[in-house]
């Protein structure tokens, strides 16, 4: 099945990129600005691509594995290191400066058009917060740093709101403006590890995967009729011959004009979720391995597919790490609204 | 010298000479002596000189007369030309090298006659105005007034000076109009007075001044009648202040007296104006009559007619106040004091021992302070109820929970169900509540140095009272839930040894039900409260059959029976379910107790999740997953109830695979786990917290590096 899967999928995962990441890709991410793609992975690398010509236009080495990265603008970027260290990354003279350091591995980093801060969450059990533009010691650029119950995994923003998810299925949300203490502790409403949470781009909610393939809709207004509009739903499992199989979800990634949203699991497939309507809009071919990051460019024109081994079964052989641009149809994302009943 | 005259002259020269002559002739025949002859011709020659002198003073008077008028036409010219404020328009200086004196005479009298007209005209101007003022004045100043320091005369009759009066005219009409408009007002003021007071309005204003009661005419405006208007007004105003305190006083008895006697509507409502304006300002009493004497005399006479009523009517009244009070004490709880009922008593009324309307104010005394200690009460009281009632809900949940048969899904269950729900909650609360009254009560008793009671009974006793008959419960349900714990732990041993463990709170209703109705899930939230009640003694028994089933009902259960598990049940709901269930649950840390020393194990791909009962199981629409045929059909998301997973997984992801592992073992599927070298004890990660799979690469990598 897996080689039936594999021929399909050179054709119909589209384009996939040159000069992949050798090990596994943490994440990807499309400049807010242009067709550019940060890539991080474990081989101790940030990549920067220019996805529609397919080239890679820069490469930074770094003394351990990256776990996030994102864009500052098209001319710079930051990283989240595996040596603890949280990196702005020049792309057009190809420096790096160190922005600070956490005490343990650094897990993932966002970067907050709206505070102007740089904000990285550890599993040191801390979020820190980076002023970017003083460069020179972490005196100078710390900005704070918040302790959480837990090690952190995951990190959204949506326009002045954080969401932090740590081990332990907690929840917090933030309002960048204090971050004294969390506007509002939650825990996970699945009942297993968080693997990834974003952020509606509407602002009223955010998405939250699971390790037991399932998403959960979540909504921050904490009134009673806003709060009954959450669900959950399962996806990426499989069923065959009466065993169910459930598969991690690694990745979500939200449409920016239709808000809709794509999720990626283990099971290497690539589902489009209509999250007002309840629906499914699309399914991606299977691709060859684990899907470990997905992001929509600006416009919504292109997903970067990130099919990369994610570690779910410990070390095993397994396919190599790639990167797919797909050029997204309409029809793939465009919301459905309900059919009236049929008569 | 015109030449008809010198003819003349030359005539009368030449008779002059033939006279002479002829003198001469006659002299010479009569032989005139020569001395004669010069006598005569002598007296001729002065008669002669007499006739011119006189001839020329004749002259030189006319000319001193004519000059004299001249000069007097000018003066007075001159003189109107001032007096009228004008430049004088007639040049006499160049006059009088061209012409002779007549003709400038002549030339300055029409002129001067014009000037004349002009005056003339001006004065009657300035008589007009200043008749204006005069008569002005007249009405709005004193009598004694003089409008004019300076009395007018024609010596000023300038524009400026006609000017000035006009002025003085002007503001004089506006101050008589703007006295006019006060004294109308005021007049107005006083009609409306005195037709609320009932008071003739001619009269009141006669005595004031005559002028001001006619009609027509010109009304007295001077400074003393206005004064004196204002004076009435206010006098009048006081009057109608006075009489409507009077009014308001009688009005406010007859209120009271109504409300005594139950006087019938119909009586009260003839007097309903009366009563309607008891609260009103002075200004909003404007019915004519209102205030007048006769009126007030009217609403006294009732007002006595109602007191004597009264009197007549004592002792109905007292018992009537008394039930009031009574009903006051009763609604603030406050029964139990009775100290003063022998003061009221109506047998003491009725011996005339004492004054039934002293009795009827001390009545009125005890009910203000009533009602006062009834509001410092309310809010003490306000708790009580609250906490009566969920005492209560409370009888009544404990009732419920000893119904062995409330599961069953009869008519009604569900909202029974849901009304145990709601009890919980309640019951929940009720030691806060306590806390909050017992608060309340003591800064109550606090501040007014008395006991707070209850319908009699001290309220804190109560509290005490309660809180140890539920401490007493509470214990009771402690030592229960231990020995459940106890139970529990026996079990998860048993289960080490054995495998599956029996679900504990796998609600019965899933498998009655393959698919989730409302009401399953209703039973299945109310589970999470029914902990509270002590287990059942045969709990224990019909777990574990219930377990055995279960297997073998996943056994024979084929993917195909299972349907779409969308539930439409709210989230919030699942995690108050999934909450409750956590608190009961003891932690679980099965791993090393299974594996004991074993390594770090990631969860398994494939996942065999098929323990989790019928919720989890996957339907078959994900056939479509096929990824031959990608979809572009739309299907429905699959949306379970999170956290309505079977109590044997919890959350992390160890003791997930640890689930696994032991579904895998029971169900016989096979699965790889992979484990980490364990040579390196400071590179393991700690087995009993849950680990990302980035956490574990990165401890992988750093060993391989070590390594």
């Amino acid at each position: 099945m897996s080689a039936a899967a594999a021929v399909p999928a050179a054709v119909g995962s589209g384009k996939e990129l040159a000069n992949p990441p050798s090990d596994g890709i943490s994440n990807l991410r499309f400049s807010n600005h242009s067709d550019h793609l940060l890539v991080s992975s474990w081989d101790k690398t940030v990549r920067l691509y220019d996805a529609d010509a397919n080239v890679l236009k820069g490469e930074f080495v770094h003394p351990g594995a990256v776990l996030d990265c994102c864009f500052h603008d098209d001319s710079s970027g930051f990283s989240a290191g595996a040596d603890h260290t949280v990196r702005r990354l020049v792309f057009s003279s190809a420096k790096e400066d160190v922005l600070g350091r956490h005490d343990a591995p650094v897990r993932c980093i966002e970067y907050s058009y709206a505070a102007g801060q740089v904000i990285t969450g550890s599993w040191d059990k801390t979020i820190k917060c980076w002023d970017p533009r003083g460069v020179s010691g972490t005196e100078r650029t710390l900005v704070g740093t918040y302790p959480q119950q837990e090690r952190v995994y995951s990190l959204s923003l949506v326009g002045n709101r954080l969401v932090v998810a740590t081990a332990g299925r907690h929840v917090n949300i933030y309002d960048l403006r204090n971050m004294s203490q969390p506007e509002q502790k939650r825990d996970s409403s699945l009942k297993y590890q968080t693997r990834c949470v974003r952020c509606f781009p509407n602002g009223t909610g955010y998405a939250l995967s699971s390790v037991e393939g399932r998403v959960s809709m979540e909504f921050f207004d904490l009134s009673e009729s806003a709060q009954s509009k959450k669900y959950a739903f399962k996806c990426h499992r499989k069923s065959e011959a009466g065993r169910d199989t459930v598969y991690p979800v690694n990745a979500i990634a939200f449409h920016p004009i239709y808000g809709t949203f794509a999720t990626g699991g283990c099971d290497g497939f690539v589902n489009v979720w209509d999250g007002i309507n309840k629906k499914r809009l699309y399914q991606y071919s299977k691709y060859a391995s684990s899907i470990a990051a997905l992001s929509f460019s600006k416009d919504g024109h292109l997903l970067a597919v990130a099919s990369s081994y994610t570690y779910e079964e410990g070390e095993k052989p397994h396919e190599p790490d790639a990167i797919f641009i797909r050029s997204v149809n309409e029809v793939e994302v465009k919301p459905k609204p309900k059919a009236l009943a049929a008569p | 010298m015109s030449s008809a005259v010198k003819d003349q002259l030359h005539q009368m020269s030449t008779t002059c000479d033939s006279l002479l002559l002829e003198l001469n002739v006659i002299w010479d025949e009569v032989g005139e002596l020569d001395t004669a002859r010069d006598r005569i011709l002598l007296e001729l020659e002065q008669e002669c000189l007499e006739v011119y002198r006189r001839k020329v003073d004749q002259a030189n008077r006319s000319r001193a007369q004519l000059r004299q008028t001249i000069a007097e036409a000018e003066a007075e010219l001159a003189g109107i030309c001032s007096a009228m404020g004008e430049p004088p328009g007639h040049d006499r200086q160049s006059n009088q090298k061209r012409h002779g004196l007549r003709e400038e005479l002549n030339a300055i009298f029409p002129y001067l006659e014009e000037m004349k007209k002009k005056k003339v005209k001006r004065w009657n101007q300035f008589v007009d105005v200043i008749d204006q003022i005069k008569m002005i004045s007249s009405e709005i100043r004193p009598a004694n007034f003089v409008p004019f320091k300076v009395p007018v005369d024609q010596s000023d009759l300038s524009l400026r000076k006609l000017g000035e009066l006009t002025k003085e005219l002007e503001s004089l009409q506006k101050e008589k109009s703007d006295r006019l408009k006060q004294v109308i007002d005021h007049l107005n003021t006083l009609h409306s007075l005195c037709e609320v007071l009932g008071i003739d309005f001619k009269q009141t204003v006669y005595e004031v001044h005559p002028s001001l009661d006619e009609a027509e005419g010109s009304k007295n405006l001077s400074n003393t009648t206005i004064e004196r208007l204002a004076a009435a007004v206010i006098r009048l105003r006081d009057t109608k202040i006075q009489r409507m305190q009077k009014l308001q006083d009688f009005a406010s008895s007859m209120l009271e007296l109504w409300n005594l006697m139950d006087t019938p509507l119909e009586e009260q409502q003839m007097f309903q104006n009366i009563t309607c304006n008891i609260a009103a300002s002075e200004q909003e009493i404007t019915e004519p009559n209102t205030l007048s004497t006769d009126f007030l005399n009217y609403v006294e006479s009732e007002v006595l007619r109602l007191e004597q009523l009264k009197a007549s009517r004592m002792k109905d009244l007292v018992l009537k106040k008394k039930t009031e009070l009574e009903e006051h004490r009763r609604h603030a709880h406050l029964i139990g004091e009775e100290g003063y009922a022998a003061e009221f008593s109506i047998e003491a009324i009725e011996a005339g021992a004492i004054d039934p309307s002293l009795v009827l104010e001390q009545i009125e005394g005890h009910i203000a302070t009533v009602k006062e200690e009834a509001f410092s009460r309310k809010d003490v009281l306000e708790k009580v109820e609250r906490w009566l009632n969920a005492c209560e809900e409370e009888a009544w949940l404990e009732d419920y929970n000893k119904d062995d048969n409330r599961y069953n899904a009869g008519r009604g269950a569900h909202l029974t169900l849901k009304k145990a729900e709601k009890a919980r909650i309640l019951v929940n609360k009720i030691p806060g509540m306590v806390d909050v009254l017992r608060t309340k009560i003591v800064s109550w008793q606090n501040e007014r140095g008395k006991e707070f009671t209850y319908d009699g009974v001290s309220l804190l006793s109560m509290l005490e009272e309660y809180t140890i008959v539920r401490q007493d419960k509470e214990q009771e349900k402690k030592r229960q839930r231990d020995q459940k714990k106890l139970q529990d732990q026996l079990k998860a041993e048993q289960e080490a040894l054995y495998g599956s463990k029996p679900s504990p709170s796998k609600p019965q209703s899933t498998r009655k039900t393959p698919r989730h109705s409302m009401g399953g899930a209703n039973r299945r939230l109310s589970l999470g409260g029914s902990t509270l009640q002590p287990p059942k003694t045969d709990m224990l028994h019909s777990k574990s059959v219930r377990a055995g089933k279960k297997t073998e009902e996943i056994a024979t259960l084929s993917p195909g029976s299972r349907g779409l598990d969308i539930a439409g049940l709210p989230i919030k709901k699942l995690s108050f379910n999934a909450s409750s269930l956590g608190e009961t649950e003891t932690p679980r840390k099965p791993f090393a107790r299974i594996t004991p020393g074993s390594n770090v194990s990631t969860p398994v791909r494939p996942i065999v999740n098929n323990i989790e009962g019928d919720e989890n199981r996957t339907p078959k629409t994900f056939a479509a997953l096929n990824p031959k045929t990608p979809m572009t059909v739309t299907a429905p998301m699959q949306m379970a109830m999170t956290p309505a997973l079977a109590n044997n997984v919890s959350a992390n992801p160890v003791s997930l695979s640890y689930g696994k592992q032991e579904a895998l073992a029971s169900n016989n599927v096979s699965a790889t786990p992979v484990s980490l070298v364990d040579d390196r004890p400071e590179l393991t990660l700690p087995e009993d917290t849950e680990f990302s799979f980035e956490e574990k690469r990165l401890a992988v990598y750093l060993a391989r590096q070590v390594a």
